[in-house]
């Protein structure tokens, strides 16, 4: 690979989406830091992370299954429903690492039991994981009802709040070491190029051998145990779990992934968008809220920012095939026999 | 046989299905709670189920053209909420402005979603989930989180739920219930009559041959999400008659249980399928399940979603699995015409193939 | 002669490589069934969509009633009365009977009255004498049961030209009688019928007129009284052999599978053939024939339901296409786009991708390196024409995927090599380099199924012949056998094809 190969690569990178990403990044950053001056510090950037972490950790996974052409909605109810069997457990005197244990195996559970309607049955993922969405959910009520369970024990809570390795706190250590995981296996691995493939065309992968239902059965436990692992550092972080833990966080996850530049059709994407949508995220959010913007108009912010990211590549689409079109109008079309 | 295989289709077979397990379900309901079938109950539920259906209707239409509507929750509570603050500091206003009012917000809010999926061709399922997010901000934002009090409505919407069209001793037939009604007639008779109500149908059953054959597809599809806007604002004046209070978290959660109510009551999550009465009859055994839950004291009434949520995947699963194969083996309908005789060997045999 | 209803007048029309129509001229006159028959390729199916508003041509004119028009979509076409039924039938499955019939009608008014709906529908079948229950939704209707209903339609809109593209290839013996009656009757209310098909003894029942095309080219209009099956064949293939290679001579090794009584319910029945190392086995039919339901059999992908396939002595099932390519069975498809090959993605990752567990590390990573070597070999070794082995495959011209999709399979070293129309819609030069390729690779001692509707290419490159016809097989023969005359009788289920005793 000449050097002259690689300096045009960077330079196609930049001109695609994830370079208006990064101006976009930028222009956010910058005005924030306008704003406040200690916008920047080591202590504000941890904070920025750690106010949205769990959500940025279930994101990973989505972007593989919004690559793989499938979706899951119920990944929010799912960190909702392990955190409570904690709780659950908590309350009736397990300790609490193995509660930690059961609210993992929960989550995989729910993955299997998903992965179960969608790979085999053969279910769209849609609508099976939008009744997971209400089903997961409403298990979580059924165990805490309408309580609030606190008082873990401080190990616990030190973990969730406090830093570990540096000033890092569990969270991030476990987001950063997914987000590594994420892009070996993604980019570089067989198993991510099967994802990619599936995306495309599940026909053609099928023709070529690569075996279909077993990769998405793992991808959707996969997601369930990553929702599980995030529910539960979320209770951590807290101190405390309600029936409605994460309630909602789908439409975050859903739009740092598809902000992202990965396509809602399937087949491509890339996780260095992903991280770029999810700094754009973060920072926005940061943004609105040292603007004392509240947390509701932020939600709408994000869901304008979900409709704009599928929208404005739509429109760009549909004026270049347009341009197309006109420019090809004397062309004869391709032969299709 | 072949004359009954005509005249009942699979769906009327799901249609009595559905009514068959609400009876079901009534009944065993009625063992584990007290005073059941009273006609309080009767009032309550029926209210209850007359906003879903309304709901239930709209998203109908949408699911017919292979779309979804996730934002019908946020249409209902901000209709509800903006309704309700009007009429309180304008309690002259009449109740047909007030209820015009509602449709036509709710159709607004329902025109947006439908340009961006008909004409943006963004996902339905990306639009509505946006929607469901950037609608109950603006609620939240314009309501400066003031609830809408009872005390400050005039008192022709507070004795609005009370109305009653008939009644049969205690049991009323309310005006709700009657106008749920009249929507659910309505458009079943739009569904079945209307040339844009069969083009719903087409479109969802084969967009490739609409799309040949030359039909506004986006147009139609617009009007699909238009049309459920409306009649989530009409749920939405419904709603705030039925509570008075209005907080922003209004209409939280609605759009699955019309969703539920759909997806249970046959219509097809790809399209092509269902009818309004399916929907009401949906909405019917989801809401039942709903208030018979709360009333029971053994179980959590937080099992509800739970229950909602499986309702939902095996009806799914049920009309993958089932239906289509109940269909396939229901009309298969062999040829009935002659064959050509052939000229030359029936000359020669005298003989019909 | 009452005038021609539609008239093609010396329309041509080229594409990118191919000029798929020559200087065409046809006339349809009402009341007359006018078939078109050519092998595939032959032009076809590019007339049928200047008439029906698809394509444009390049050069001539058609004329409705004597006018000239030009036709720019389907709903102008309809507007014309220029209809069209396919093989598959566009309906509505959640629809029923009667509302497909009318479904495209702006007229009837505001509300749909359905008593008179099914009325009128049933007026419509009992003009063409078919019984049919209107109010039966159409997703259970037999393929001939929804034909009917296509027709239906057409007669509704006021259909004055039904072009009627291969509607029998699925049909049963009978289904297609039925067919034949609405079409009788059709004819004899006075619509104009463009008839194409590939079954002869069917065409011959039907046809009023027979035209044949070849290679874009007109050559012959027949009123049936004068045509002989003989002489249409004749006019079908009549072309030089000479610009394809001869094949060099069989090193016939080992048997390497034999195929036995291999039936499909409803698809095919009764397939048997032996293939050899070292040869190349060549599968001519026409469409409908099923050969690809058979290879996609022997691949895996829809396994038969019955018979013996025994390979390299073992008699196995092979029931996934991972198991085929275990084994050393490789297909490569005939559909590039949706089945062979993504698009998006460069050419080593799409070469790589059946065998890319050869290709990693312990940890189940891809060895980049290797997997580029591997691709640069390949782009080498078939003159793959790109800048590099990163380059998207959209990017690359059809011929050149359609290497990349040979250097796909190749690369999974196949001991048998099921090749699927490998030069459908490729220029000349790379034709001749996928037959050389098949040539070195037979010399390797590969088993060779050569599936291909280009006639030419099957006898030049064949050591022997099978020939099916709608999922039966009519024959093997041997290259010194082997003609296109022949070749083309047996795939047309004439009576005279010799039936080959298996070697």
């Amino acid at each position: 690979m000449s050097s002259e190969g690689f300096l045009l690569r960077i330079w196609r990178r930049f001109k695609s989406w994830e370079g208006l990403l990064l101006v976009v990044l930028v222009v956010i950053i910058a005005t924030n830091a306008e704003r406040s001056p200690a916008y920047l510090s080591i202590g504000n950037q941890i904070n920025l992370f750690q106010l949205s972490i769990e959500k940025i950790i279930v994101a990973l996974i989505m972007a593989f299954l919004i690559i793989n052409a499938e979706i899951d909605l119920s990944v929010a109810s799912m960190m909702g429903l392990s955190a409570c069997l904690l709780a659950w457990m908590y309350e009736r005197g397990v300790p609490v690492p193995v509660g930690l244990l059961l609210g993992l195996l929960v989550g995989v559970l729910g993955g299997l039991f998903n992965g179960f309607w969608i790979a085999i049955v053969g279910l769209p993922s849609l609508v099976v994981t939008l009744a997971t969405l209400i089903m997961y959910r409403g298990l979580a009520r059924v165990l805490l009802e309408d309580r609030s369970i606190g008082h873990f024990p401080e190990w616990f809570d030190a973990l969730g709040q406090q830093s570990l390795v540096g000033p890092l706190p569990l969270a991030m250590i476990v987001f950063f070491l997914l987000l590594a995981l994420a892009i070996v296996i993604l980019q570089y691995s067989a198993f991510g190029r099967y994802v990619f493939v599936i995306g495309n065309s599940s026909d053609v992968a099928r023709y070529s051998g690569v075996k279909v239902r077993r990769v998405k059965m793992i991808l959707f436990t996969a997601a369930g145990a990553i929702a599980a692992i995030a529910g539960l550092l979320f209770a951590a972080r807290l101190g405390a779990v309600r029936g409605d833990l994460a309630n909602g966080f789908e439409l975050d996850v859903i739009t740092m992934v598809l902000l992202g530049g990965v396509s809602i059709f399937g087949g491509s994407g890339s996780l260095f968008g992903v991280f770029l949508s999810i700094l754009i995220v973060l920072n926005l959010r940061n943004g609105m809220s040292l603007a004392n913007i509240t947390g509701h108009v932020q939600t709408g912010v994000i869901g304008v920012l979900l409709i704009l990211s599928v929208l404005v590549p739509n429109l760009a689409n549909q004026v270049r095939d347009t341009l197309n079109r006109r420019r090809q109008a004397g062309r004869p079309q391709e032969a299709d026999a | 046989m072949r004359g009954l295989r005509h005249r009942i289709r699979p769906e009327q077979v799901r249609e009595s299905v559905i009514v068959l397990l609400t009876v079901v379900v009534a009944f065993l309901f009625s063992t584990q709670i007290d005073n059941y079938f009273s006609a309080r109950f009767f009032n309550r539920v029926s209210t209850s189920v007359a906003i879903i259906a309304v709901v239930a209707v709209g998203q109908t239409l949408v699911f017919l053209t292979r779309n979804y509507d996730l934002s019908v929750g946020s249409i209902v509570g901000f209709t509800a909420y903006f309704v309700g603050q009007t009429l309180t500091h304008n309690n002259e206003i009449a109740p047909l402005v007030a209820v015009l009012l509602a449709i036509g917000l709710g159709a607004m809010m329902g025109a947006f979603n439908g340009v961006l999926v008909a004409y943006g061709r963004v996902p339905a399922v990306i639009v509505t989930l946006g929607t469901l997010a950037l609608y109950r901000t603006i609620l939240v934002e314009y309501s400066d989180a003031q609830t809408v009090l009872t005390a400050l409505l005039p008192e022709w919407i507070l004795d609005l739920p009370r109305a009653n069209i008939v009644s049969f001793g205690d049991v009323d037939i309310r005006l709700m219930v009657g106008v749920a009604l009249v929507v659910v007639i309505l458009f079943q008779l739009v569904l079945k009559y209307l040339p844009y109500g069969r083009r719903l149908y087409a479109i969802g059953s084969n967009p490739d041959a609409a799309e040949i054959a030359g039909f506004p597809s986006q147009r139609i599809v617009f009007l699909a999400f238009v049309l459920c806007g409306a009649l989530s604002g009409l749920a939405g004046f419904m709603f705030l008659a039925r509570f008075g209070n209005i907080t922003v978290v209004a209409g939280l959660g609605l759009e699955l249980s019309s969703i539920a109510a759909v997806v249970v009551g046959g219509v097809s999550n790809q399209g092509g399928a269902g009818t309004a009465t399916g929907a009401l009859l949906g909405a019917i055994l989801i809401d039942l399940i709903d208030n018979s839950l709360i009333r029971w004291p053994e179980i959590s009434e937080f099992w509800r979603d739970a229950l909602l949520g499986l309702l939902i995947l095996l009806a799914v699963a049920a009309d993958a699995v089932i239906m289509n194969r109940l269909r396939n083996l229901w009309t298969r309908s062999e040829l009935q015409m002659e064959a050509e005789a052939d000229v030359s060997i029936a000359q020669e045999q005298g003989s019909h193939v | 002669m009452t005038n021609a209803i539609l008239e093609m007048r010396h329309v041509s029309k080229r594409f990118d490589m191919t000029q798929a129509l020559d200087d065409v001229s046809l006339s349809l006159y009402p009341g007359e069934i006018h078939a078109l028959v050519g092998e595939n390729g032959a032009g076809k199916s590019t007339l049928i969509k200047i008439m029906t508003g698809v394509y444009r041509p390049d050069r001539g004119e058609m004329l409705l009633d004597g006018q000239p028009i030009q036709v720019h979509n389907s709903q102008e076409a309809q507007a014309f009365g220029i209809a069209a039924i396919y093989q598959e039938p566009m309906v509505y499955p959640d629809l029923n009977v009667a509302e497909n019939i009318f479904i495209s009608h702006a007229d009837r008014g505001p509300f749909v009255r359905w008593g008179k709906l099914y009325r009128d529908a049933e007026a419509i079948l009992s003009k063409l004498d078919v019984k049919l229950d209107v109010r039966m939704p159409a997703r259970g209707l037999t393929l001939a049961a929804q034909q009917a209903v296509e027709i239906a339609k057409a007669i509704s809109l006021d259909v004055r030209v039904l072009i009627m593209d291969e509607p029998t290839a699925s049909l049963s013996a009978h289904e297609v009688s039925q067919l034949f009656r609405l079409v009788r009757s059709l004819r004899d209310q006075g619509v104009a019928i463009l008839f194409i098909g590939h079954r002869l003894e069917e065409v011959l029942r039907i046809a009023d007129r027979v035209t044949v095309l070849r290679d874009g080219r007109w050559i012959s209009s027949t009123p049936r009284s004068e045509v002989t099956s003989e002489q249409v064949i004749r006019d079908m293939v009549g072309r030089a052999i000479d610009d394809f290679f001869a094949k060099s001579e069989a090193q016939r090794g080992e048997l390497l599978m034999s195929v036995n009584g291999l039936a499909k319910h409803n698809i095919f029945s009764d397939i048997s053939f032996d293939v050899y190392q070292g040869e190349v086995l060549g599968f001519a039919g026409l469409i409908g024939s099923r050969r690809t339901d058979v290879a996609l059999a022997l691949f895996g992908v829809e396994p038969a339901d019955s018979g013996e396939i025994t390979f390299e002595g073992q008699e196995l099932e092979i029931r996934s296409p991972q198991q085929a390519a275990e084994l050393g069975i490789a297909y490569v498809t005939e559909d590039r786009r949706s089945l062979g090959l993504i698009m998006p993605m460069s050419i080593a990752a799409n070469i790589s991708l059946p065998m890319l567990r050869k290709y990693l590390t312990r940890l189940g990573l891809i060895k980049q390196k290797e997997e580029l070597a591997v691709a640069a070999e390949y782009q080498d070794r078939l003159s793959i024409r790109a800048p590099s082995v990163l380059v998207e495959l959209e990017k690359l011209s059809g011929g050149n995927q359609q290497k990349v999709m040979l250097s796909k399979w190749l690369n999974v070293r196949p001991k048998l090599l099921i090749l699927d129309e490998p030069t459908r819609g490729i220029d000349v030069g790379a034709k001749a380099e996928v037959h050389h390729m098949i040539n070195d690779l037979a010399a390797e001692g590969l088993g060779i199924i050569l599936i291909s509707s280009d006639l030419p290419e099957v006898l030049a490159m064949s050591d022997r012949v099978v020939v099916m016809r709608e999922g039966r097989h009519m024959g093997i023969f041997d290259q010194q056998e082997a003609t296109q005359e022949r070749i083309m009788a047996a795939a047309m289920g004439q009576a005279h094809a010799p039936a080959e005793s298996r070697q």
